[in-house]
């Protein structure tokens, strides 16, 4: 099998993409890594027909305003329907809010597009409270191991493994003490101290709730 | 009644409406620089949809005339909502007993949302539809109504 890899990230493959780490991270174990693109890098038509020569597509991707970002919408909006029956699509969505029922509107539109468009359908991988990862890579280490692990597994299988997968998935959604707990953080104002110092230092700590457009 | 109008549709024309005409504009691509969360709260980098933000924030009622592309909204569209987060701050509230951000302005536009397009199968309309509830569900617009475009064209248009 042969397998592209496509970074959805905005970002490119900036350092601060965090769709970027994973897809380095992904193919990090592998015997033949496989070859990272940046969606954000290209002309959509053009990487269409590049990644033709490929049999499997794994995009890699933000989760922005609940779905793809505007720019893996336009290279979907390329894609033509498969003829052969050996093509395969599988996605790997990461975001920052904890819990990964947020990503759910995406994951039934991802299952379904596949089926338009004739790919095997590999699954989506989702993975919440991911924001943090390219400024505190040592906190991450874990998740950092298993989207290894899934691209090691996923060499030898050519399947998301389920229980890396389960792993990744966890929280589903935010369990009763965990909601009481976030809400008692917010309460004493401890959720915007990371906000704040990144605001002070940008100077603008006091324009943090400017309404500019009204 | 304040209104503003999105359209990816010609044939629908609202004349004294501030129109974001999407036929003709490419919105920019949102780059993840967080600029309007981190270094100007509230402006995006980009300027291109300055006059859209204040139209959309200061009206009552926001008409999208979307077109169904792959079974979803198209990738301009997509990027208009994506460049929407300007409008909304950065924090986190767990009110709902979820996670959303926390409405920037004191009230945001009622949503009437039409769609031009055949779905194959009801199950892929439905998808469509609860996205879109979805996203202006937390975009914190309290009305929102979803419906092909026909009906628009049927009830012989905007009749306000």
């Amino acid at each position: 099998m042969n397998t592209i890899i496509l970074n959805g990230s905005p970002k490119g493959n900036s350092n601060k993409s965090n769709s970027q780490i994973f897809a380095k991270e992904f193919i990090k174990n592998m015997k033949n890594p496989c070859e990272i693109k940046c969606i954000a890098k290209y002309n959509p038509k053009e990487l269409v027909s590049y990644i033709e020569g490929f049999d499997t597509i794994i995009i890699v991707l933000p989760l922005y305003i609940h779905a793809m970002p505007g720019i893996v919408m336009k290279f979907i909006e390329k894609l033509k329907p498969q003829t052969s029956e050996e093509k395969y699509i599988g996605f790997i969505v990461q975001a920052g809010f904890i819990e990964t029922a947020q990503h759910k509107f995406l994951k039934r539109y991802f299952k379904d597009l596949a089926k338009q468009l004739n790919y095997n359908y590999l699954g989506t991988v989702s993975k919440g409270e991911a924001a943090g990862i390219y400024m505190y890579p040592k906190m991450f280490k874990k998740v950092l191991k298993s989207i290894a692990d899934l691209g090691m597994a996923y060499e030898e299988n050519h399947t998301f493994d389920k229980e890396i997968v389960q792993r990744l998935e966890k929280p589903y959604e935010l369990s009763k003490f965990k909601l009481k707990m976030l809400r008692l953080v917010n309460k004493v104002g401890l959720n915007n101290i990371g906000w704040h110092t990144v605001l002070r230092k940008n100077n603008a700590l006091d324009k943090r709730l400017d309404r500019p457009f009204l | 009644m304040k209104k503003v109008v999105i359209k990816e549709c010609e044939s629908i024309h609202f004349p004294n409406v501030f129109t974001l005409d999407l036929t003709q504009t490419d919105v920019k691509d949102c780059i993840g620089c967080w600029s309007c969360w981190w270094k100007t709260p509230g402006r995006c980098t980009y300027k291109d949809l300055n006059e859209f933000y204040h139209h959309y924030i200061t009206a009552d009622k926001a008409i999208f005339f979307s077109k169904v592309t792959k079974g979803f909204v198209s990738g301009n569209l997509k990027t208009l909502f994506d460049r929407m987060i300007p409008l909304y701050l950065p924090y986190t509230t767990y009110k709902t007993g979820e996670s959303m951000h926390v409405p920037r302005y004191e009230k945001y536009p009622d949503i009437e949302f039409y769609y031009e397009g055949k779905f194959e199968t009801p199950d892929r309309r439905k998808i469509f539809i609860d996205y879109i509830n979805r996203v202006f569900y937390q975009f914190y617009s309290k009305n929102i109504t979803i419906k092909p475009i026909e009906e628009f064209i049927l009830d012989g248009g905007d009749n306000e």
